[in-house]
Order: structure tokens, then C-alpha cells, then sequence
């Protein structure tokens, strides 16, 4: 039926591994698993990862996706890649020979950026499927205990999730409080301004902190010992998660970027050739109304190719991520060709705010830069427990308002871990107000 | 360079996940069972219409912004033109829920559309459920038949041919024979073992007898002009319900319906459902058409009897002395005798003003016999749960 076997497979990677290699790539070797499109969905319910921990939440992506892909409303994604050496693509057999070269190409742009990009310094790609098939075999250790309520792993779980991107991803890595402390007693020692006289060594925590999860585990009484594991797992899922999401536009117009260029290299018979140029420009088609990652990535490599060379390239590459290679790269040029606007919701319609001409580009970039990625999670940190154990929690207000019932809704989650009192600060309908 | 293998393709990953959402959704689908069994337009549907019900879908929640105009979008609108404040799409929400007039902070509610038969809502809603008493009657017993495997035979018809069994029976011959030749010394490894006809194995089925026992149920509804629509609206919902119940459950059971004003009728089930009558209230005249129906047709000894009855409550008062010997008499012979009471919250108010003669309830309550149930509803919230505590808690 196919027009490919693993013989040719082998051929064509072969071809796109030398090209790769001149051209100073350099990836994890790179495991490709067929697959069908049931599998294909199957794995994306779990990001990829072979190994991962069972949730009902995961059942439910899974019948979205698949509902979404058999009533033609979805394709499925043409590649699927783990950041982990060796990284794990998978190839879905219903996909012609072009285009698994394309996803090829495509899967060695990615395993590059996974290895040298500086976002996944900490993401211990050696190690990670094993690790997390640890944490699953621990999850379902915790699922077979008859002294542990399943219910009540189950709702740890669900309110872990509600929290799983309030880490430390938005500032720096979390220290433990009696590091921490050690560091204060210092500085107050050295401390000529009087800057610390009113303060109190002992409070906690001693500085605004925005690990949610990491700081319940570390300081909530409450919680049994496995009680805080589910907690540590979801937690350092989210942190191996989280580097991915903070350079989605990069990754991807890197990848398309290099599967463009070596598909080039590789002289392709025409019969695949044209195919070929259909589906790359399928790829990286501007969606309209919205952002298409692969679009603007590829188009902002290809402008940095042009204006500053390919080396800079490869900085970009190492040493960004979306929110630094968006605010030096992203200029006037690249707002105007792609028309880039910010739109809102004034009373029940969307509107246009503000157009890429000589002065709205740069709101348009502003605004550009508070949503991508990461950012587009409102950053909450803890700022006291108080009297009864009742935790503080503060939104970071930055003009945007947390949409209500889903606020008061976590809210109740973090009650189920915290399991006493919770006060958030937060602005709503222009007000400060504390739920 | 490169490493390509297959996928395993040992399990499918996300079963049990999905098994586990699945049972989440089923549950929201009983927590808001009271929309959907009430919902007027499945009353007096077939069973195997396919109704299409929305389920609130199980929320994730977590910390994020509102839409309003502060939280801005991105977009790209390459080759088009566009220019500030104009308009690019609508809110979903229809135009009645922009009343609040809030600051937009509100996110709309996420369903899933479920569609499932009434038989199989009738499942999700019914399976704890049972009929009271329901007694072993002496005479009539009808069987059920119902197919159950038996075992393997060496004859069958092709479509019951187990395959699993069959080669079995062959490995079974062939080492036995490996033996004899081994004893013998005429083993020969190359020598091939065919499929023999004595391989064959077969699924047997039995037919098994399930014993059922008889019933029959009553539904008497007041049709009468003082009815209202929102009464009927009530009144229909809940006897739905209890007949999509008995029906799912109990599948020898014989239903009659009988709708009355100030005289009754025997209707079928769709006139029951559907039809609107007016005129005068005689409650007595149902519950006399019931125990006609029973002296004719279902024998007490040979049948258990269940009577629901439905009203708003209002009889002429000189009836009320007849009602209640006539009810009293079919107590004595039913296994339950239900009165429903439909009673829509703004007129519980005026009802206080009417004569304490002619409400059913109030001389109903004089009865003590076990038998005897009474609810109220007064809204369509309280069907549900009136339901279950007349069938739940058994």
C-alpha cells in the first residue's frame, strides 16, 4: 500500500544525516517509531513521552483529538518528537514517502535545538523516559495501595494539574527555604543601609514565591509523604514541559527552517519534489487571525539569515528562547510583512486594537511579548501564611483581569492540597479584591 | 544512521484514561439528569430515538485571564486589510447571557454532546434502582429465555467453530502421536500433521430459562382543565421517568394507562404522553377504571400491581369519601400505591386559600398503610430527586 519500506527510510536519513552534519547541525541520535494514526493520537494524548503517568485528563485530550481528527475538523501534527537522547520521533504509516523525509529533516532540526538550546539545559534528556517511568510506576504503586484513598490520588492529581505551570519558569529555579535563609543571614550581616532592619528572618517564605507546587510540598503540614511525591512529579513533568513552551516559535521555525533547506540539498526526484513544496508551504501557511509558530519562526530565521548571517543563526538558536528572540528580532520589517495586530474583546465583539503602522508596532509587539509562551499563565506567588495556617496568595496584576470562575474554581484545588484557608489577591472589574 | 522500528503495538495507551474520563462523564451525566429527563422534548419519544444531550464537559481549571479589552490577542492577517477598532468576530454566548453587564471576566460553559438512545439513558439512570416487593406470585410465571454458553462439542455449525480449541485438540494429537512414533521408532520430524475432522471443536449454547415474575403498573394522570400546562409539564416528566424505569427493568411487565377528568379512559402510551383533555375532576373516576382494569385483566394473585397516580390535587370535596375507599381497596391489592402531587411553586401560595376538603394530599395523609407513597413536586428539579427516594432506597 505504502510507498516506502525501511530500506528507503534508511536511504533518504542517511542522505539528510551528511547534509545535517555539513552544515554543523548536531542532534541525539534519533529513534523513529511507525505508528498508526490511533497510536499517533495515543502517543500525542501523552506529549510524546512513552512513558508517562496515567490521568483521566489525558483519556479526555485523547477523545478531543480524536474527535476533532475523524470529524475533519483536525489533521494530526506531520511529526512528533521527544526531547530526550536518544529522541524518540514517531513516523505515522499512512504518510507517503515525501513526506517522511520532510518530517526527517524536520525531526533533526528539532533534536538539534533540544540538544543546544540553553532552555533545555536542565531537562536531562539521558535520563528522562526512565525517570518518568519511575514516577509512573510510582503513581500506580500509590493507585494500588490499599491504604491510600484512590479518590483522593485522584484529586491530588487534578489539583496539582491546576497548578502544574505556576513554577519557577516565570522568574528563577526555586531554592529550598533553608538555603535560602542561609543567604539572608548573610546579606543582613553585610547589609550597611539598614535595608533589612524591619526584616523578619523567620517569615516565610522569605521571598515572593511563584513555585506554587514546590512550595506546598515544601511547607504544607498537612500532606502525607505520598501525598507530596504526586505533587513533586506533576511538578518536575511541567518543568521538563515547560522549555518546549517557552520556545515553540523558535523550535518550530528552526526545524521548518532546516527541513526546508535540506529537502533543497537533497535533490529530490520530482516526484517527490512537488509534493514536497505543497506540504512545506501547507506548514508554514500564515494562519490568518492567529499566529502559525512554524510560519513566523521560519520567516524569522530566514530574515535573520539575511540580515545578520547565518551565524547569528545558530546564537539565536543556543542562546533564546521566544520571549528574548521575539523582543531583539521581532522588527518593524517583520510586523509589516506578516501584518501582525492585537485584537480584545470589547463588550460581545472582537476587535482590532492596534495595526503594525509606524507607531502600533511596537504595542503590537508589546503585547506579543505578555502573551507568548509562559506568559500567558497569570503569575501568582505566595506572599505569607498567616494566622491558622491560611496562605496568601498574590496575582501579579499587570492590567489583565484572571477570568472569575475559573479563579475561584483553583482556588478550591489549591484548598485540596493546601488544606486550610487560602486568600488571593487579585483585581477584578478594576478593583482589588480577595477571594 | 538513524533507528527506525515499529511501534509496539502491544496495548492501547490511553485506555484506561479514557475508561476513567468516560466514568466522569457518565457521572455528570446523572448529576444533570434532571435537565434531561425533564426536557420536554423527549417526552413520548421511542425508546431507540437517539436524543442528543449536552454534558457539561469535566473542567481542568486553572489560572488564566479573562477575555476582555485589556487581555490583547495576536493575530496575523497577511495580504489583508485591516484597520484599528474594526470589527473581526463575535462572542459565542448568545445575546441573553450579556445582561450581567460585567467586565467580560466570565468564561462560557464547555459541553460535549453526548448522544445515547433513551434505552441507554434509561441504564445510566435506573441500574441502582429497583421495584418494591416484588412478590413471587403463585400462578402465572412467565419465562424468560436467555442464551448462555455450555461448553465445546465435536459437531456445530461454522459460525461457532473455535478456533482457539480446535488447534489445541490438534497439538494434543500431534504430541500424542510424536509418542507412539517415538516408542515405535518411526519418528519423522518432517512429518506434517493436518487439521483432522476430529479436531473440530464447537461452541455450545443452551438456551437458559430465567424466571421472571408477572407485573403490571398502573399510570393514572388527572387531565382536567385545572392541570395547567406547567402541572402537566411536571406531571408527564415524572411518570416518563417512572415508565422508562419500569420498562428498562423489568421487560415482562405490562403497563396501562389511564387518563381521567371528571370520567376515565383507558389511552395508549403515546395519547398518555401527548394528549391534553379538560373538563371537571373526579379523581375517584381513575382510580375506579384502575380496579376495573384489575378485576378483568391482572388477577392480584397472579400479578403484582403497582399504581402511580398523578395530580395536582384537586378534587371536588364530595368526591374525596369515594376516593379514599377506592384508593384504600387498591392498596389492598398493589405491592405499592403511589400518589405524585404536582404542585407548581407559585401557586403553593394561593393553594393555602382553597377549601382543605377538596386536596387530595391532606386526606391522603389520614392513610396509614405501608403501601401507600406520597411525594410532591413542585419543580422540575425535584423529579429527579423524588424519584429516587421512591425507587432508591430499596
Amino acid at each position: 500500500m505504502s510507498d516506502w519500506d525501511f530500506e528507503l527510510l534508511e536511504k533518504w536519513d542517511d542522505k539528510i544525516c551528511q547534509l545535517a552534519k555539513q552544515h554543523s547541525l548536531d542532534w541525539y541520535p534519533i529513534l523513529y517509531e511507525t505508528c498508526d494514526y490511533y497510536e499517533m493520537i495515543g502517543n500525542m494524548t501523552y506529549s510524546g513521552m512513552p512513558t508517562h503517568y496515567d490521568h483521566w485528563s489525558f483519556g479526555k485530550s485523547f477523545e478531543r483529538t480524536h474527535q476533532l481528527y475523524n470529524s475533519g475538523t483536525q489533521g494530526l501534527p506531520y511529526e512528533l518528537i521527544i526531547n530526550s537522547n536518544p529522541s524518540i520521533a514517531y513516523l505515522m504509516l499512512e504518510n507517503p514517502a515525501y513526506l517522511q523525509i520532510l518530517i526527517m529533516a524536520h525531526c533533526v532540526g528539532h533534536s538539534d535545538f533540544f540538544k543546544n538550546n540553553l532552555t533545555f539545559k536542565h531537562t536531562q534528556p539521558n535520563i528522562v523516559v526512565t525517570k518518568f517511568k519511575n514516577y509512573k510506576k510510582r503513581i500506580q504503586k500509590y493507585q494500588e495501595d490499599p491504604s491510600i484513598d484512590s479518590a483522593r490520588l485522584e484529586s491530588i492529581l487534578d489539583s496539582a494539574h491546576a497548578l502544574q505551570f505556576h513554577n519557577y519558569a516565570h522568574y528563577k529555579k526555586r531554592e529550598p527555604s533553608a538555603d535560602l535563609k542561609k543567604q539572608y543571614i548573610e546579606k543582613i550581616k553585610l547589609d550597611k543601609d539598614n535595608k533589612y532592619d524591619n526584616f523578619d528572618i523567620n517569615q516565610i517564605p522569605l521571598e515572593h514565591d511563584y513555585d506554587l507546587l514546590g512550595f506546598i510540598a515544601e511547607h504544607c503540614t498537612k500532606l502525607e509523604d505520598w501525598e507530596k511525591d504526586v505533587i513533586m512529579i506533576v511538578r518536575d513533568h511541567s518543568q521538563y514541559f515547560i522549555p518546549q513552551i517557552r520556545t515553540k516559535i523558535m523550535n518550530e521555525g528552526w526545524a521548518s527552517y532546516w527541513h526546508y533547506r535540506l529537502c533543497h540539498e537533497l535533490d529530490l526526484p520530482e516526484k517527490y519534489h512537488i509534493p514536497f513544496l505543497k506540504s512545506h508551504n501547507q506548514v508554514v501557511a500564515p494562519h490568518v487571525g492567529q499566529i502559525n509558530p512554524y510560519y513566523l519562526g521560519f520567516y524569522m530565521f530566514k530574515h535573520i539569515e539575511k540580515l545578520y548571517g547565518m551565524e547569528e543563526c545558530f546564537i539565536a538558536r543556543e542562546t533564546m528562547h521566544d520571549e528574548s528572540f521575539i523582543r531583539q528580532y521581532l522588527d518593524i520589517d517583520i510586523c509589516r510583512e506578516l501584518n501582525l495586530f492585537t485584537y480584545a474583546k470589547f463588550d460581545n465583539e472582537y476587535k482590532v486594537a492596534d495595526v503594525s503602522d509606524e507607531d502600533g508596532w511596537r504595542h503590537v509587539k508589546k503585547h506579543f511579548i505578555k502573551n507568548i509562551g509562559i506568559n500567558s499563565i497569570p503569575k501568582i506567588y505566595v506572599n505569607n501564611i498567616g494566622a491558622a495556617n491560611k496562605l496568601y496568595l498574590v496575582h501579579d496584576y499587570d492590567g489583565r483581569e484572571l477570568e472569575f470562575t475559573y479563579a475561584k474554581n483553583t482556588i478550591e484545588h489549591i484548598k485540596t492540597l493546601w488544606q486550610s484557608n487560602i486568600e488571593l489577591k487579585t483585581v477584578h472589574n478594576k478593583k482589588i479584591i480577595r477571594l | 544512521m538513524s533507528i527506525f522500528k515499529k511501534h509496539p503495538t502491544s496495548a492501547d495507551r490511553s485506555v484506561a484514561d479514557r475508561r476513567r474520563h468516560k466514568e466522569k462523564i457518565e457521572r455528570a451525566i446523572k448529576d444533570g439528569l434532571y435537565d434531561i429527563v425533564s426536557n420536554e422534548t423527549i417526552i413520548g419519544e421511542n425508546r431507540d430515538k437517539k436524543i442528543k444531550i449536552p454534558v457539561k464537559g469535566i473542567k481542568e481549571y486553572k489560572f488564566i485571564y479573562g477575555e476582555n479589552s485589556e487581555n490583547k490577542q495576536i493575530g496575523s492577517a497577511k495580504n489583508k486589510d485591516i484597520s484599528q477598532g474594526q470589527t473581526i468576530g463575535k462572542t459565542q454566548k448568545d445575546g441573553n447571557t450579556s445582561g450581567d453587564g460585567g467586565a467580560g471576566n466570565e468564561e462560557g460553559v464547555e459541553y460535549y454532546e453526548v448522544e445515547i438512545s433513551l434505552e441507554e439513558l434509561a441504564s445510566y439512570l435506573f441500574d441502582e434502582f429497583e421495584l418494591p416487593d416484588l412478590d413471587k406470585k403463585r400462578i402465572k410465571k412467565i419465562f424468560s429465555e436467555k442464551s448462555q454458553r455450555h461448553g465445546y462439542r465435536s459437531k456445530g455449525i461454522r459460525p461457532r467453530l473455535d478456533k482457539k480449541e480446535t488447534i489445541k485438540k490438534k497439538i494434543k494429537r500431534k504430541l500424542s502421536l510424536k509418542r507412539i512414533r517415538k516408542a515405535n521408532d518411526s519418528y519423522d520430524e518432517a512429518e506434517r500433521v493436518p487439521f483432522h475432522e476430529d479436531d473440530l471443536r464447537y461452541r455450545h449454547i443452551k438456551p437458559k430459562q430465567k424466571e421472571s415474575s408477572n407485573a403490571v403498573v398502573f399510570f393514572i394522570m388527572d387531565v382536567s382543565y385545572s392541570m395547567n400546562q406547567e402541572k402537566k409539564f411536571l406531571a408527564k416528566s415524572f411518570d416518563f421517568l417512572a415508565f422508562q424505569f419500569i420498562k428498562h427493568k423489568y421487560q415482562n411487565v405490562e403497563l396501562v394507562f389511564i387518563s381521567h377528568d371528571t370520567v376515565a379512559q383507558e389511552v395508549n402510551e403515546h395519547e398518555f404522553f401527548t394528549r391534553g383533555n379538560s373538563g371537571g375532576t373526579l379523581v375517584s373516576s381513575g382510580l375506579e377504571k384502575c380496579q376495573e382494569i384489575i378485576n378483568h385483566r391482572f388477577h392480584p394473585d397472579a400479578w403484582n400491581i403497582y399504581v402511580f397516580q398523578t395530580s395536582d390535587g384537586d378534587n371536588w370535596s364530595h368526591d374525596m369519601s369515594k376516593t379514599l375507599v377506592k384508593a384504600s381497596e387498591l392498596m389492598n391489592v398493589s405491592q405499592m400505591f403511589c400518589y405524585i402531587e404536582v404542585i407548581p411553586q407559585n401557586v403553593l401560595s394561593t393553594m393555602l386559600y382553597t377549601d382543605v376538603n377538596s386536596r387530595l394530599s391532606i386526606n391522603y395523609q389520614q392513610i396509614s398503610n405501608q403501601k401507600f407513597k406520597m411525594v410532591q413536586i413542585t419543580r422540575k428539579e425535584e423529579i429527579w430527586p423524588s424519584f429516587k427516594e421512591l425507587f432508591g432506597a430499596i
